[in-house]
């Protein structure tokens, strides 16, 4: 039974289709690349999974259960693409990562020792364990996308979703992701990343998903990289998708 | 001195009061500035006016209209907020505009109360209020700090991301509301004691005051508990000294505190970077290649 199964799934936005009719199923303990270029619907088709976007046709089940009637959040973690939206009060990034642990405790319970061990134990995986107690919009960009990816990875999940987690993210810290990401594959933890580019976290992916206008245009071997992108020594360098590299993100901070 | 003041059980009443609102106020404030709708304890207090003229028209007790018509109001506007693209500060304007004209035109239709009558609740009256009235104050705000501290990590969750709060599963619609409905509990409840002006003020000055200095989400929201306490207490006390109204003494005092800390703060951070201490967020490697020098 797949973790994660889209069946003809079609997202609008004010009447104008962003995903068309995209099957999509991720395998347990499968990493699955969900690629296209800007605008070719895959964060949309993403949101719709994590049920943030209504779908306008078609369906998604999640482990067997129809998303309508899905409860077991917590056997999902969520990594939301970086955005402008700044937060006005500080937060530490323990606080931050515990976030990630709420779907598991009953509403007005204090946190308990599990809980507290999974936020240190994500934060040291993601080598912020000294940051623990910093305020989260002190901390540099790559570094709070660090934060996000800890507070999915502390809810010990499952499916792992994540939204273009290394935009704006340098490639030293991509390499340490990539490693974070691939122990969790080896755990057994199934992975749907959304990427537009190819690095070190495609590097070990089962399968591929491209995405162009809304549609499944191919689904099988990742793609390799062609022309100068597959020469080893190729260094990626291009202005960030955001347009203003790691000023004002998700957090406020600089 | 100023301690001879507190012999007139009135002037207790005023204290008290003022103190369970500086104390208590902020705890739901501190989301209310995290979910940047700093404003909204101003503009349900602007609908409370409408409750206190329907009490007048009505005859009942305006603490219960005005209840019920700022719940009423809370609850139309996170609809608005959530299922239309009404934007949070647009819904705001609305809130401020009705809410006036009603009070103002509730209150001409019940013609033997005049505006002035409306305008004691705008500002508020702590040297009148009677013992039921800081009973109210003291069970009401006593329940809402208990709740609010209870659910910190819940709200936090839904007012710092509110896409991954719905993600990870958490009744989002559902805090959201009782976080409008603790506000307009707060405000209809004090607001015949401390004023409206009051409420909203001792909602977020003592927040943004005391986040300037604080690092975690935690120490910011005690923080501020202690600052509106402290405001609300020297406002008492120096309006008691000076003969002038509390309401707007403790005002007064939460914006020069809020002052005097901003520009410490901003001297802090510049002394900070120009010395040492301070470690700067760890470098990233530059990820382009510099040419080669000829």
């Amino acid at each position: 039974m797949p973790v994660l199964n889209v069946r003809g799934a079609t997202v609008s936005y004010g009447g104008r289709a962003v995903v068309r009719g995209a099957d999509l199923a991720v395998a347990p303990g499968e990493a699955v690349a969900l690629m296209g270029a800007n605008g070719s619907g895959k964060s949309t088709l993403i949101k719709a999974v994590a049920g943030l976007v209504p779908l306008a046709g078609g369906s998604i089940e999640l482990f067997g259960t129809p998303q309508k009637r899905f409860r077991d959040w917590k056997r999902i973690g969520y990594v939301p693409q970086r955005t402008g939206a700044a937060s006005g009060v500080p937060s530490t990034a323990a606080e931050v990562v515990s976030q990630g642990r709420l779907s598991h405790r009953a509403l007005g319970m204090p946190a308990r020792r599990a809980d507290r061990d999974a936020v240190a134990r994500s934060l040291a995986e993601v080598g912020l364990a000294d940051h623990a107690h910093c305020s989260v919009d002190t901390l540099s960009g790559g570094q709070q996308q660090r934060v996000l990816i800890a507070r999915a990875l502390a809810t010990d999940p499952e499916l792992l979703i994540m939204d273009e987690p290394t935009v704006g993210v340098d490639a030293e810290t991509q390499a340490a992701l990539a490693k974070v990401i691939a122990d969790r594959v080896d755990a057994g933890c199934a992975v749907l990343l959304v990427t537009h580019e190819l690095g070190p976290l495609t590097d070990r992916l089962d399968r591929a998903v491209v995405l162009a206008d809304g549609k499944v245009v191919h689904d099988g071997a990742p793609p390799r990289p062609v022309g100068e992108h597959a020469d080893p020594a190729h260094e990626h360098a291009h202005p960030h998708a955001n347009g203003q590299g790691d000023s004002d993100d998700l957090w406020g901070g600089k | 001195m100023i301690l001879d003041y507190f012999q007139y059980e009135f002037m207790q009443r005023a204290l008290l009061s003022a103190l369970v609102v500086g104390l208590c106020a902020p705890t739901v404030g501190v989301f209310l500035v995290q979910k940047r709708l700093a404003l909204i304890g101003d503009g349900l207090g602007h609908v409370a006016l409408t409750g206190v003229a329907v009490g007048f028209l009505t005859g009942a007790a305006p603490v219960w209209t005005t209840l019920a018509v700022t719940v009423a109001a809370a609850v139309v506007m996170e609809l608005l907020r959530a299922k239309s693209k009404t934007s949070g500060d647009v819904a705001l304007a609305m809130l401020f505009y009705g809410g006036l004209a009603g009070g103002v035109y509730l209150t001409g239709i019940a013609s033997d109360k005049g505006i002035a009558n409306l305008q004691q609740y705008l500002f508020g009256s702590l040297l009148t209020a009677g013992w039921s009235e800081v009973w109210t104050i003291v069970i009401g705000g006593a329940a809402v700090a208990v709740l609010m501290l209870v659910l910190r990590p819940w709200l936090t969750a839904i007012c710092a991301d509110e896409q991954y709060a719905r993600a990870s599963g958490l009744p989002v619609a559902a805090l959201n509301l009782l976080l409008l409905v603790t506000t307009a509990v707060t405000v209809s409840v004090s607001m015949r004691a401390v004023g409206i002006l009051l409420v909203s003020a001792l909602l977020v000055i003592p927040v943004v005051t005391v986040q300037q200095f604080t690092r975690s989400f935690k120490a910011t929201m005690f923080a501020s508990m202690a600052a509106g306490f402290l405001i609300s207490g020297a406002g008492v006390l120096t309006s008691a000294a000076q003969d002038v109204p509390p309401g707007a003494t403790i005002v007064l005092i939460g914006v020069a505190a809020f002052v005097a800390t901003a520009v410490v703060a901003a001297l802090t951070r510049r002394v900070r970077r120009t010395r040492r201490g301070h470690l700067p967020p760890e470098g990233e490697p530059l990820e382009v290649e510099l040419p080669a020098k000829a």
